[in-house]
């Protein structure tokens, strides 16, 4: 047996407890009424990580103690507490165990922020049995809610919640229905939704996977409009995050909406004039450069614990100076990209991207794919791509230059942006499942890329660390790290071929003739 | 989660108070918190307004017929949970002799709430039994009410005789001075004369007080109806300490 759970009701106009009482007096005896105060602030990611993984995160400040509550957001069941003097900010913060081991998955490197804030003004009673016991409370909850910046505002609608008190269930029922009686509307909507509705958001309003439904007769200039515009408004909404270095993920997603355009602009071809587009193409070049400096760091910052438990553990103290100069060369890194994206360079490119996406396409064009059905050019630019991945991974030997697989990997690159730009164009089962078969390919190309990549970098970093007076200690546990990568990355390579014989099969193939047609 | 049973050999020391009070305070910082009252005189059941009956008995509860969470009940106040007494509990040590691992069944028992609550108060029958070895190897921390009475000190003492000689470990150990009356030469002279050599005892005495007496007119904690009384400010300093020797902040 488990409590059951709270049940909200909208309170008539001009009723309060008092007209509530009365009208359940007949059947129910009460206590006297408490008011009190609870300010809640709600917290996600800004990707909605919690949300997602099924839970509604909320601190709630009482005059008597602080605590943050994890709520399954579907039953209402309150999973999780944890008593906490302030707001945290990573999983990291909190002590280890239940609530953060919960929280910490979903959320991995991204930081908590505030979605909304209730002042909740209660007035409660209780209802009491023949000696005087409380076997279930009404609550009156009213109050403002604001967004973290207080700019937008509003008051909740007055709702009396309907509270159990634990192995008292039928009293609880019994209330149920007598509130049923007086033809009180129950309410589907959480405060929290409540509020973030009064603000004008709602749950996963952002999220930073492509998801464009798009109409398969409509003009191709139109569309590649449509989908640079999304991807710009992904860039603009990082931005701010990327400058306060809030946490890696928005410059991480800030980096890949411009690599998406960039891959957009180049593939979706013969729709825009090549001159009007060629600044932005470099634009966006230059955004890929200035935010480089900045992720790689993140990167080693991210994969630090990893490398340092990949160490012996006699070894893995020498470690702490690299830790240290990461971060210091992290916080120059950001400081000059943070003036980078403040710079009137910047913002003029960005602004006139924008006026260039919002400039209408002509009647006519002279482009010679930009007016055909967008379903026509998506079948026959994935095909292209298809097929030129198919011979460039064909092509690949046992010793093969790395070279060949970075090219490879660029080219899977561009046709999996292609195909997720395109998707809603083609049946869902099945082109999830290419997406996927994708995905293992590049997975293993990635990581092979991103291996040496790192194993290069170390060095690098080694060499700068010498001049810099770094410890030798330091520097061979370092040479520990390079070698593991190097060793991995041979591994990478030999499950390549593997892969990439799963990816070309035959019955892919045929998936990918039947979905994108063998023109 | 915490658990902390409340104990002396002794009866009618403060044990019950001590256990209401402080499951009080914790529950009002946002602690879930819950009070088993284990004695079959059932006062703290009774100072919740709750009935002292537990469906099955004690007999229900170690066969594991009835699931502890299902007898649970909620008591006037948020986050605060009472199992309440049961008449029958006075047969428990009967209960628990025929039972595998007789002195571990109540951590047993207690294991699938550590998800639920954050502090579990024990509140303990006086007297030395299988119950109150089951209590003591299921806490981690033992709250001690003593009388300052020389006799009251000896029962200490035969306490941690047996703690030692059932080679129990790893139970913090807080002892502290209840219904002290400062009127009385008597306990005056023992609390001088112990502290010394008592490094566990608490600093936080809790004096003798027509408030907590009250608790058994009013059915409440001290907190909701003396809120300004010295009894209840000693508690609120108790509770604070306990949580300091717990590691707490």
């Amino acid at each position: 047996m488990t409590m059951p759970n709270p049940i909200d009701y909208l309170l008539p106009e001009h009723w309060g407890l008092v007209e509530l009482q009365e009208a359940l007096a007949t059947n129910s005896r009460f206590g006297e009424v408490e008011t009190g105060r609870l300010d809640l602030t709600y917290l996600d990611s800004f990707d909605w990580r919690l949300w997602s993984s099924g839970g509604e995160l909320v601190f709630e400040q009482h005059k008597a103690g602080n605590r943050l509550c994890w709520i399954d957001h579907r039953s209402g069941d309150l999973l999780d507490t944890l008593v906490l003097d302030k707001l945290p900010e990573f999983p990291a913060d909190l002590p280890s165990g239940g609530l953060q081991e919960q929280i910490a998955k979903p959320l991995a490197m991204r930081v908590l922020l505030p979605m909304v804030r209730i002042e909740q003004q209660t007035s409660s009673v209780r209802v009491l049995n023949e000696d005087d016991k409380t076997v279930l409370r009404l609550v009156l909850i009213e109050g403002p809610f604001a967004a973290p910046d207080r700019k937008l505002k509003g008051n909740l609608e007055r709702r009396v919640r309907l509270t159990p008190v634990k192995g008292y269930d039928e009293a609880f029922t019994r209330m149920q229905s007598d509130l049923q009686e007086l033809g009180l509307e129950q309410l589907t909507q959480s405060l929290f939704e409540e509020a973030l509705t009064g603000i004008g958001r709602r749950p996963g309003d952002y999220s930073s996977k492509l998801n464009y439904r798009l109409d398969p007769e409509r003009r191709s200039d139109k569309t590649a409009k449509h989908i640079l515009s999304s991807l710009l408004e992904t860039m603009e909404l990082n931005l701010a995050g990327t400058q306060a270095n809030l946490d890696s993920e928005f410059l991480h997603d800030l980096r890949v909406a411009t690599r998406r355009s960039r891959s957009a602009i180049g593939q979706i071809k013969g729709v825009f004039d090549p001159e009007e587009l060629d600044r932005f193409k470099q634009g966006l070049a230059w955004i890929g450069q200035i935010t480089g400096p900045t992720r790689d760091l993140d990167v080693y910052l991210l994969q630090f614990d990893e490398y340092r438990r990949s160490l012996p553990a006699k070894v893995r103290p020498d470690l702490e100076p690299f830790h240290g100069f990461l971060v210091s060369h992290h916080a120059q890194a950001q400081k000059k990209l943070a003036r980078k994206l403040a710079s009137p360079q910047f913002r003029k490119l960005i602004k006139e991207y924008r006026q260039w996406l919002e400039k209408p396409a002509p009647e006519v064009s002279k482009q010679p794919n930009a007016m055909r059905p967008i379903a026509e050019l998506a079948d026959s630019r994935i095909r292209k791509v298809f097929k030129r991945v198919r011979k460039e991974g064909a092509a690949i030997y046992e010793d093969s230059p790395a070279e060949a697989l970075h090219e490879l990997r660029k080219d899977c690159k561009k046709l999996r942006y292609l195909i997720e730009f395109f998707q809603s164009l083609y049946p869902k089962p099945e082109i999830r499942e290419l997406i996927k078969q994708l995905k293992i390919l590049l997975d293993n190309l990635g990581e092979f890329q991103d291996l040496q990549v790192q194993a290069e970098a170390l060095e690098d970093f080694g060499e700068q660390m010498l001049k810099e007076g770094a410890p030798a200690r330091t520097l061979m546990a370092m040479g520990i790290l390079v070698g593991q990568l190097l060793t991995r990355q041979v591994q990478a390579r030999e499950e390549f071929f593997n892969l990439f014989n799963q990816f070309s099969s035959e019955q892919n193939v045929q998936a990918f003739n039947q979905l994108f047609g063998t023109k | 989660m915490h658990i902390l049973g409340v104990y002396n050999i002794k009866g009618g020391v403060g044990k019950t108070a001590t256990a209401v009070n402080l499951a009080y305070l914790a529950a009002r910082q946002g602690y879930r918190t819950l009070v088993w009252d284990l004695d079959p005189q059932g006062a703290a059941t009774f100072y919740f307004r709750i009935k002292a009956k537990v469906k099955g008995g004690s007999k229900g509860l170690l066969n594991g017929k009835h699931d502890l969470d299902d007898l649970v009940k909620g008591t006037d106040f948020d986050n605060l949970d009472l199992l309440p007494a049961d008449f029958s509990y006075r047969n428990m040590d009967l209960r628990l002799e025929d039972a595998k691992k007789p002195t571990k069944q109540l951590l047993k028992l207690l294991r699938p709430l550590s998800q639920a609550y954050d502090y579990v108060f024990l509140d303990c029958p006086p007297s030395i039994s299988l119950v109150s070895e089951n209590i003591f190897r299921a806490a981690d921390g033992l709250l001690l009410p003593l009388i300052p009475t020389t006799l009251s000190l000896r029962t200490y003492e035969q306490l941690l005789d047996f703690l030692e000689g059932h080679r129990i470990q790893g139970l913090e150990l807080m002892p502290f001075f209840s219904m002290v009356d400062r009127r009385k030469r008597m306990h005056l002279d023992v609390m001088k004369s112990l502290p010394d050599s008592r490094q566990e005892l608490l600093q936080v005495q809790i004096p003798y007080a027509s408030d907590v007496e009250k608790m058994g007119i009013y059915r409440m904690p001290v907190g909701e109806f003396a809120a300004h009384s010295p009894a209840w400010k000693a508690y609120l300093a108790l509770w604070s300490e306990v949580q300091a020797r717990l590691g707490v902040s």
